[in-house]
C-alpha cells in the first residue's frame, strides 16, 4: 500500500466512507446538544467511528486527520468507562463540531488533488485539554470496583494459570533440556510486547518451564527493550532441540532465533534453582488494565432500530454518477430509437397485427424500463434537510435566538443532478428565515408568541414536481417597506397600487433587493434571493413568496422530479418543428381573425372569456418561414409559467411525444443569443426539433 | 488458493485488506461486518483463514472469535488490532487467536502472517 495515491478505489473509498462517518457524528453530536447529552449507545457509537476514522486515515497517511480521530477516540474511551461523569457538555459538542468541519474540509483537498496539509493542532490542543480535565473529574468518582474486579478476576485466574505454570519448580523430570532462545521481531511488526506474550502463551503447554527477559512484557515499556535486545527466554522441556526450535520458527513476524541448548543436568532438573541465570527473577504478577471492556446496556428498541438500518445498508451498492449518466443516455437514446422505429413512416397503412402486438410489449417494457432508471437516480432529500440541522445551530447560537427546525417529508425523493442545485438556495433560505424572520426571544415573547422560533421545511410530491417549502414563524415580510425600497431602487414598473400581495412580496427576488439596513455576516448584501432564484430555475423550477405580517413567511420551491424526459407537444412552423412541454400548456384552439386585438404599441393580443392575452408569433421570433400568416390558419397554444400567460401561434399541432431533453450543444448557445429554448430533441422520424423554455419567451 | 474471509465493519477497510489479498494470491471468499455476521459467513464458507477486526458493533472481533473457535477449534483466525487494544490482543490469544497485525499496517504484513498461520 505504499502507492497510495495511485490508488484511486482506495482512496475514493476512503473518502466515501469518512464523509459518511463524519456527517453521521455531526447529526449525533446536533441531536445530543438538544437532548442534553449522549446515551450510552451513542458514547459506544462515536468511540467506533473515531476509531475507524483513525485507522482508515493511517493507512491512507493523512496524519493529521488520524490523530484528530484518535484524540477524540481517547476522550469517548473515558466517557465510555466511567458512567459516573456527565455524557458530553455544550464545550465538547463545539470541540467535536469543529473536528468535523477540519475532517470535512481536508476530505474536500483530497477530493481535489490538493494536499491535505490543514493543521489541527489547536483543535488538538484543546480536545487534549479537555480530556485531561475529563480524567481528573472521573478519579474523584470511584470507578465501579465490583464489575472491574469480576473481568480482572476472570483475567487473573487465566493468568495465574500460566504463572503458577511459569514459575512452579519442576518435579521429577529426568532428563529434561534447557535452552536459551532469544527471539528477534521484525521491525515495525507492532506490540512486540503482546507478541512475547503469545509465544509464551503458545509454550506453556509443551515444556516444563519458562523464564524471560524482560520480564515486564504487560506493559508498552518493554517493547523497546525487545526491539533493541530481543526476547529472552529460558526454557527447560522434555522437548529435543529440533523441535523447541521448529515451535519457536513458528512465530510469526520472526527475524531472527538465536537458541542453544545449555548443559543438561537431572540435578537441576529435579527442582533446585537454575544457577547459571543471570538473574533468577520472581516473575511478577501480570499487571492489567485498570479500565474494563465494559459492555454497555443497550436500549432495546434502540438495538433494533439499529439492526434494521444495517440490514438496510447490507442491500444497498454505492455507483459511480458517470455511470449512472451514462446509462440514463443510452436509456433516453432507446426512447428515441424505440419511437423512430414504432412510428416509422415505411410502416404506414400496414397492417402488421403481430407486429403491433409485439411493439406494444416492448413499449411496456421500455417504459418499466424508464422508470427504474429515474427511480435509480432519486435520492431522499433527508441528507440536504439534515445539513440544515448544523446551520439552524450555529445561527441560532450566533444570533442569540432560539429555533426549532422541523423536518417533513424528508423521504422525498429527487433526482440526483437536482439536489445538487437545491442544497445552497435551501440554505440561504433557511439563513434568511433565521435571520430575517424570526425575532429574538425576548420580542417574541413580548408579542404573546413562543420564546422559540419554528422553521418548518417540508417536501412533498404534486404530479411530477416536488413542492419544497421553507415556513417560518417570525415577522412576515413587510410591505410597505418593500415598496418603498423597489422604489427607491427603481425596480417597480407597475403602479404600486396595481400590484397583488404576491406581486410585492416577490419583488424581494429582484436583483440587488435587500431591505435590511445593516450587512451582517449573513445577510443583507442583496446578492441573495435572486441567486436562488437562477439556482432554482437551472433546474426548471419555481419559487413563490407568502407572508403575513406579524405571523410569518412561506417560501415555496416548485421543482422538476427530474430533468431529462418530458412530455411534449410538438409543434411545426413551416419546416421547422418545435416542442413545447405539456406542463406548460393550458389549452390550444384555433383563432379567428376578428378575435384579434392590436394594443396601441402595436402587439397583438387575443381575448378568451374576457381576458386579454399576448400573443407571440414563433416565427416572428425564431425568424423562420411560415405556412401559415393569417391566424385563421394556424393555431393559438395557450402556455403559462409562474402565472404569466400567453399565446403561441403556430402553423399547427403535430401530435403528443414523451421526449428525452437534449441540451443544446456549445457552440449554438455561444453564437447565438437567441432566447426561449431549452434544450433540443429528436422526433420519431428523426428529425431535431428545438424545445422551448416558455419562461424564457415571455421576457 | 487458500480462501480469506474478511470482518471488518470498515468498509474502506475490507477493501484495503480485499485487494492486498488478492493481488498476493489469495482469494477473499466472504466479507463480514460484524460479529455475528462473521460467525455466520464462517459457518457458511469454511475459510481457510479469518481477518477479524477488534472493534465491531453488534458483536465484538473478541466474542467472534470465541464463538468460532468452539464452533472449530482448528480455525485461523488473526487479529486486527490497533495501538492500545494489548487487553483484548491479550484475550484474544488465550481464546485462540493465531496471531495479530496491528493497524496501520502494509499489505506485506497481512501476507506475512497469513502465510505464516497457514502453513502448517
Amino acid at each position: 500500500m505504499s502507492e497510495r495515491y495511485s490508488n484511486e478505489a482506495l482512496l475514493e473509498s476512503f473518502i466515501y466512507e469518512t464523509t459518511q462517518l463524519a456527517e453521521q457524528l455531526e447529526q449525533m453530536v446536533i441531536a445530543g446538544e438538544s437532548k442534553g447529552g449522549f446515551l450510552p449507545e451513542e458514547i459506544n457509537e462515536i468511540f467506533r467511528i473515531m476509531h475507524t476514522i483513525k485507522g482508515s486515515a493511517a493507512m491512507m497517511r493523512f496524519q493529521n486527520i488520524s490523530t484528530l480521530a484518535h484524540t477524540i477516540e481517547d476522550i469517548f474511551f473515558v466517557l465510555r468507562e466511567s458512567s459516573s461523569v456527565e455524557a458530553g457538555d455544550s464545550l465538547l459538542s463545539d470541540l467535536l463540531l469543529e473536528s468535523v468541519d477540519y475532517i470535512k474540509a481536508e476530505l474536500e483537498k483530497i477530493v481535489n488533488y490538493l494536499k491535505a496539509d490543514g493543521s489541527a493542532s489547536k483543535i488538538i490542543s484543546a480536545l487534549k485539554n479537555y480530556l485531561t480535565a475529563l480524567k481528573k473529574n472521573q478519579k474523584a468518582f470511584t470507578t465501579n470496583k465490583d464489575t472491574a474486579n469480576t473481568e480482572t478476576n476472570k483475567f487473573k485466574s487465566i493468568n495465574s494459570n500460566t504463572e503458577r505454570f511459569l514459575s512452579q519448580e519442576v518435579e521429577g523430570h529426568k532428563d529434561c533440556n534447557r535452552f536459551e532462545a532469544v527471539i528477534y521481531f521484525e521491525e515495525d511488526c507492532g506490540m512486540e510486547h503482546i507478541r512475547a506474550y503469545g509465544i509464551i502463551h503458545e509454550l506453556k503447554d509443551m515444556v516444563n518451564s519458562i523464564t524471560y527477559l524482560p520480564e515486564n512484557i504487560d506493559t508498552e515499556e518493554s517493547i523497546e527493550a525487545i526491539q533493541t535486545n530481543g526476547f529472552r527466554l529460558y526454557i527447560t522441556s522434555n522437548l529435543g532441540f529440533d523441535a523447541l526450535q521448529q515451535l519457536l520458527m513458528n512465530t510469526v513476524f520472526l527475524k531472527a532465533l538465536k537458541l542453544r541448548q545449555l548443559n543438561k543436568s537431572s540435578n537441576e532438573c529435579a527442582g533446585s534453582h537454575i544457577n547459571d541465570l543471570p538473574e533468577e527473577t520472581e516473575l511478577t504478577e501480570l499487571k492489567f488494565n485498570k479500565t474494563k471492556f465494559s459492555k454497555t446496556m443497550f436500549n432495546e428498541t434502540e438495538i433494533k432500530a439499529k439492526n434494521k438500518e444495517r440490514t438496510a445498508y447490507h442491500s444497498m451498492i454505492s455507483v459511480s454518477v458517470e455511470k449512472l449518466d451514462r446509462l440514463m443516455d443510452v436509456m433516453g437514446e432507446l426512447v428515441i430509437t424505440e419511437a423512430m422505429m414504432l412510428k416509422n413512416s415505411d410502416l404506414e397503412g400496414m397492417v402488421l397485427d403481430n407486429f403491433h402486438k409485439s411493439a406494444r410489449q416492448l413499449n411496456k417494457i421500455t417504459s418499466e424500463l424508464q422508470d427504474i432508471v429515474m427511480a435509480i437516480r432519486m435520492l431522499p432529500l433527508s441528507a440536504t434537510f439534515h445539513k440544515m440541522n448544523r446551520i439552524v445551530r450555529d445561527m441560532s447560537k450566533k444570533l442569540e435566538k432560539e429555533v426549532n427546525l422541523t423536518l417533513v417529508g424528508e423521504d422525498t425523493e429527487v433526482d440526483k443532478n437536482i439536489i445538487e442545485h437545491i442544497s445552497d438556495p435551501l440554505m440561504h433560505l433557511v439563513r434568511n428565515a433565521l435571520d430575517h424572520g424570526i425575532e429574538n426571544p425576548e420580542e417574541r415573547l413580548r408579542l404573546g408568541k413562543t420564546a422559540y422560533g419554528t422553521i418548518t421545511l417540508k417536501a412533498e410530491n404534486l404530479d411530477s414536481d416536488v413542492l419544497i417549502t421553507v415556513k417560518d414563524d417570525g415577522k412576515g415580510l413587510d410591505k410597505d417597506k418593500i415598496l418603498t425600497k423597489a422604489k427607491k431602487s427603481g425596480l417597480l414598473n407597475k403602479n404600486e397600487s396595481e400590484l397583488t400581495d404576491r406581486e410585492i412580496y416577490n419583488l424581494i427576488l429582484l436583483p440587488g433587493f435587500s431591505t435590511k439596513e445593516k450587512v451582517t455576516e449573513f445577510s443583507g448584501r442583496g446578492v441573495g434571493l435572486d441567486v436562488v432564484m437562477k439556482n432554482i430555475e437551472s433546474v426548471g423550477g419555481s419559487l413563490t413568496v407568502e407572508s403575513q405580517a406579524g405571523e410569518g413567511t412561506t417560501i415555496t420551491l416548485k421543482i422538476p422530479l427530474t430533468l431529462a424526459i418530458i412530455d411534449g407537444m410538438n409543434i411545426s412552423v413551416g419546416e421547422s418543428n418545435y416542442t413545447i412541454p405539456i406542463a406548460a400548456i393550458k389549452e390550444s384552439f384555433h383563432p379567428k381573425d376578428e378575435d384579434i386585438i392590436i394594443d396601441p404599441e402595436g402587439n397583438e393580443m387575443i381575448m378568451i372569456r374576457e381576458k386579454l392575452y399576448p400573443i407571440l408569433s414563433l416565427y416572428k421570433i425564431f425568424n423562420v418561414r411560415a405556412d401559415a400568416l393569417k391566424y385563421s390558419e394556424g393555431i393559438l397554444i395557450m402556455v403559462s409559467q409562474d402565472e404569466k400567460v400567453f399565446c403561441l401561434f403556430a402553423d399547427r399541432l403535430i401530435g403528443q411525444q414523451q421526449v428525452v431533453v437534449k441540451a443544446l450543444p456549445e457552440y449554438i448557445r455561444e453564437a447565438s443569443d437567441q432566447k426561449g429554448l431549452g434544450g433540443c430533441t429528436l422526433l420519431s422520424d428523426g428529425t431535431i426539433s428545438l424545445i422551448l423554455d416558455i419562461g424564457d419567451l415571455i421576457c | 488458493m487458500k480462501r480469506i474471509l474478511i470482518v471488518d465493519d470498515a468498509s474502506f477497510m475490507r477493501l484495503a485488506i480485499n485487494e492486498a489479498l488478492t493481488n498476493n494470491g489469495f482469494e477473499v471468499v466472504g466479507e463480514a461486518e460484524d460479529g455475528k455476521e462473521a460467525i455466520e459467513q464462517y459457518k457458511l464458507l469454511k475459510p481457510d483463514a479469518v481477518t477479524m477486526d477488534i472493534t465491531m458493533p453488534v458483536m465484538s472481533g473478541l466474542e467472534a472469535l470465541k464463538e468460532i473457535m468452539k464452533l472449530d477449534p482448528n480455525a485461523k483466525i488473526i487479529m486486527i488490532s490497533a495501538l492500545g487494544q494489548d487487553t483484548q490482543v491479550k484475550e484474544a490469544i488465550l481464546n485462540g487467536a493465531k496471531s495479530f497485525i496491528v493497524k496501520p499496517f502494509q499489505d506485506e504484513k497481512v501476507i506475512q502472517v497469513l502465510n505464516k498461520i497457514l502453513e502448517n
